[in-house]
């Protein structure tokens, strides 16, 4: 689309905060672009302004919020990724409540890398998508808007403060025509000019759209089957590749050659690269490229024989980094009532849906053009791969897909990097889609954690001293950086999220570890969360037990009086009269609560559990969320409910083991989720304790773990402190 | 081999190899991408299917069983103006998030809502317990399907949805 070239840049400053923006124009067309740029923590806004003629690697920054305004409405081009989570609607919302339009004026389209930073804004990750861009898009918004006031002032020969702007159009004060924002571009002549002052942002009390449900930009084309995922993208002439697996982690490529491949049919090309560890099949069909890469004759050397026994004696809590050290914790282990409990969760899968997958077309030549369509949370990670498996001067034109689930498996695609290779020795486009057995096993994984943690109360129910010990597998730490750093350093950040128990305890020690695994690990809805919230609100309840206390009032003693304590308190207060805490549970169930803070949110669950046939069933599961700010309250609960069985599944059914060295599990059969029939009543309350909106996708999965087995153990005297929980 | 399959009430000839599954010949050789793969393995619904009126998993089945068959797919359910009304209780009741089960799951419900005009909430449960979604808090899934149901029961074809 011509009409999207932005332009070159005329004059750029840091701003103080200040928006904005770059303008592109042709006629009857108003294009926006505004440059993010990371300043203080959180992104401020670069300006610069264009001017018509040349391409956007003139840009110093690509954009990172891309409007297009012309007579028919308002294209948004949003830079994150839909993986389910409403992130396009929950922008769209913010941007429509800025510039006065009705949500069906504003089309949301997916930001290519060409209107997009690949590198920054993209990256869809931590629950943060909403937090960091809510202030700097209704900042863009809000400038749009006034730009077009001002310009449709000077068209209808009126003062701007005549202008109210109201469903994509400016009424006139005194008048009864309306100059809608499509004539305004279209009676424009001669360049854009920023308005000198920055535009006013709205009063919260004055939003139409924030705060409110607004239907999903995405569900019409998904109900119809519409929807393209990276495992849908088609291209003319494209054929079909299939790559070989390694049987064993780590193991390298000795040998390779076509074997018997080249000659089944339908195979238009074998590509081996020894050195990249690399062989695959091109051919006609997925099916005859999956059948023909079984064909191949390779010899795997070297890799990991490692079994599960092993692993489980790696990730053992005790010596490691301190984290936190506060108070003398010998002294308060002496006094009280002492506890002392272990718990562990193990390696688990992210099973999102949609199994990687990627179409690749390389145009030819040492440096040609690369184009790519993928399912991705992270593009320049992509882009960064397939520059180092194909050479870095390559152009890259990454069309990011929708995502069928994402949950922090797709921040890299694997698959992507495969199509690229397969695609530039074959010169035609080619798309991978991975099986699920490839998905399950030759992936990364939420790695198994050890926790031991010994702690006191007083008669009067307050925690006197907590001593803590965690081992995780790495999250974080890319398996490119150097051992001796990570050691240096000695914990992983991702383990560290969800460590900290969030009660005012006068002496906290807490000693994290992390271990390298000879099985990939990394990213997991939440990372640290889910693991380590298990542990501490486990143990949290069996420190009010030992401290004879109701888990709710225990927990209430002991927050702290700072705003997250009140927050955790409002949540658990709320989580407990929702799940009728203080009245007897239905014959033969029980109840659990337990709460959490991750990326600033606050939550509480009340777990109600019966045991039938010796199996747990989860009856009820009442959710407390405190985000700061809620932009859409339909998304927050379905992201909500999500988490929790996404949690539950974590918590009752999931675990995958080694045996020389790779995962056993190749498929659901052994490897079940939760399924409909399982799943509880989930009932979900909003609170709003600010004017910032923080995190939904990964926080409320923390506490399902504990609640379930703080509910399991109130009806049996039974401690679960290993996951998957088995009576 | 030639196969000619009736897909969405159009006949589609095709040569395929005799090993190719249905959901592959739907997505490859009739670009018809709306019916999803999950597992290849009929273990997550998410390329459920109707073969000659019943719901099938497409990956459980060649190609060349499905010759000479009846297939609909969720590109043959509504029309943007004319939606089924599972594909309108989807949409409105929030029965989706990444939408990768969604066609699976609206075939199998299709299914259900042929046989009783009225399931309760177990039937639906027991109905979809074959059917994996890994994003939404399933419940939304079985107020979607009920209120396809009340939209069906009061003969209607609903064209738009609107949220609460
Ligand atoms: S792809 Fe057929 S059941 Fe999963
Ligand atoms: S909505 Fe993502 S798998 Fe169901």
């Amino acid at each position: 689309m011509s009409t999207l070239k932005p332009n070159k840049v005329l004059r750029k400053k840091v701003t103080r905060r200040r928006v904005l923006i770059g303008l592109g124009t042709t006629a009857g067309v108003l294009v926006v672009g505004v440059p993010l740029a990371l300043n203080a923590g959180r992104p401020a806004l670069v300006e610069y302004v264009v001017e018509n003629g040349t391409g956007p690697q003139e840009a110093p920054f690509n954009p990172d919020l891309w409007f297009e305004v012309t007579a028919s409405g308002i294209t948004f081009y949003a830079p994150k990724m839909e993986m389910g989570q409403g992130i396009h609607t929950a922008l769209a919302q913010i941007a429509a409540e800025e510039l006065e339009v009705k949500p069906e004026q504003l089309t949301v389209k997916q930001a290519d890398t060409a209107r997009g930073y690949a590198g920054g804004t993209m990256f869809t990750f931590g629950s943060n998508s909403v937090n960091a861009l809510y202030t700097p898009l209704r900042e863009a918004a809000a400038t749009l808007r006034e730009l077009l006031r001002e310009e449709a002032a000077r068209q209808l020969g009126v003062p701007a403060k005549n202008l109210t702007a109201a469903g994509g159009q400016f009424f006139i004060a005194g008048r009864r025509d309306t100059l809608s924002y499509g004539k305004v571009v279209e009676g424009k002549q001669g360049e854009w000019t920023l308005p000198d002052k920055p535009a006013r942002l709205k009063a919260r009390k004055d939003f139409k759209r924030i705060g409110r449900a607004m239907p999903r930009v995405d569900f019409r084309d998904k109900v119809m089957g519409l929807s393209s995922y990276g495992y849908d993208a088609r291209v003319d002439g494209m054929l079909y590749g299939a790559v070989a697996r390694p049987p064993r982690y780590g193991a390298t490529l000795a040998a390779a050659t076509a074997g018997g491949a080249s000659a089944q049919p339908g195979v238009s090309k074998v590509v081996i690269d020894l050195k990249a560890n690399f062989a695959g099949v091109v051919a006609d069909s997925r099916t005859r490229a999956r059948n023909a890469v079984k064909k191949l004759d390779l010899r795997w050397e070297g890799g990991t024989n490692v079994n599960q026994a092993e692993i489980d004696a790696q990730v053992r809590a005790g010596a490691g980094v301190v984290v936190r050290r506060r108070g003398n914790v010998g002294a308060a282990l002496k006094q009280g009532t002492r506890i002392e409990a272990e718990y562990s969760t193990p390696l688990v899968a992210h099973a999102h849906l949609e199994p990687l997958a990627a179409l690749a077309q390389v145009a030819p030549g040492k440096n040609g053009k690369i184009e790519v369509w993928t399912a991705t949370q992270y593009p320049q990670k992509v882009m960064d791969d397939i520059h180092a498996a194909l050479g870095k001067d390559r152009e890259i034109l990454l069309h990011p897909t929708q995502l069928g689930g994402g949950f922090g498996r797709k921040a890299g695609q694997t698959a992507a990097v495969e199509a690229t290779r397969l695609s530039a020795a074959t010169g035609r486009p080619v798309h991978v889609g991975w099986t699920r057995e490839e998905d399950l096993q030759q992936a990364f994984f939420r790695p198994p954690s050890h926790h031991i943690l010994r702690g006191s109360v007083s008669s009067e129910g307050r925690i006197l001293g907590v001593e803590q010990f965690t081992a995780s597998g790495d999250i974080i730490w890319p398996a490119s950086m150097p051992e001796f750093v990570k050691d240096t350093i000695g914990f992983d950040p991702g383990g560290v999220l969800g460590l900290f128990m969030p009660y005012d305890i006068p002496a906290y020690h807490v000693t994290n570890r992390r271990e390298a695994l000879p099985v990939p690990t990394g990213f997991w809805r939440g990372l640290g969360v889910f693991p380590n919230t298990f542990a501490v609100e486990s143990f949290a309840d069996e420190l009010a037990h030992a401290a004879k206390m109701d888990p709710l009032d225990f927990r209430l003693n002991n927050l702290p009086d700072t705003e997250d304590g009140q927050r955790l308190r409002a949540v658990l207060e709320q989580a407990a009269k929702r799940a009728g805490w203080r009245t007897p549970p239905p014959a033969g169930r029980a109840r659990g609560i337990a709460c959490g803070l991750d990326v600033n949110t606050a939550s509480a669950q009340v777990a109600e559990v019966s045991v039938e046939n010796g199996q747990i069933r989860v009856h009820r599961m009442s959710v407390a969320v405190d985000p700061g700010m809620v932009i859409n309250p339909q998304g927050a609960k379905m992201q909500a409910e999500g988490s929790v069985v996404m949690g539950l599944s974590s918590t009752l059914h999931e675990v995958l083991t080694v045996k020389d060295g790779m995962i056993e599990s190749a498929n659901f059969d052994t490897y079940p989720l939760l399924t409909l029939r399982e799943t509880p009543q989930i009932d979900v309350d909003l609170l709003e304790s600010g004017d910032t909106p923080y995190g939904m996708g990964e926080p409320i999965i923390g506490p399902v773990g504990a609640a379930v087995a703080n509910a399991v153990f109130a009806l049996t005297g039974k401690r679960l402190r290993d996951l998957p929980m088995r009576l | 081999m030639n196969v000619t399959v009736n897909v969405n009430g159009k006949p589609y000839t095709r040569d395929v190899e005799a090993r190719t599954l249905l959901v592959h010949f739907l997505r490859e050789d009739l670009l018809l991408t709306g019916t999803h793969v999950g597992c290849d393995t009929s273990q997550c619904g998410a390329c459920t299917v109707h073969v000659n009126g019943e719901a099938v998993k497409s990956c459980t089945v060649l190609a060349v069983q499905a010759d000479g068959m009846d297939v609909k797919t969720i590109e043959g359910m509504g029309t943007p103006g004319d939606l089924h009304p599972l594909q309108t209780g989807f949409w409105e009741k929030h029965g989706l998030q990444c939408g990768y089960c969604t066609p699976g799951m609206i075939m199998a419900s299709a299914e259900l809502l042929k046989h009783n005009a009225n399931p309760s909430e177990e039937e639906i449960r027991y109905h979809l317990e074959g059917n994996y979604c890994r994003c939404t808090g399933y419940h939304n899934i079985v107020k979607a399907v009920q209120h396809a149901a009340e939209i069906m029961a009061q003969g209607g074809q609903s064209g738009q949805a609107a949220d609460d």
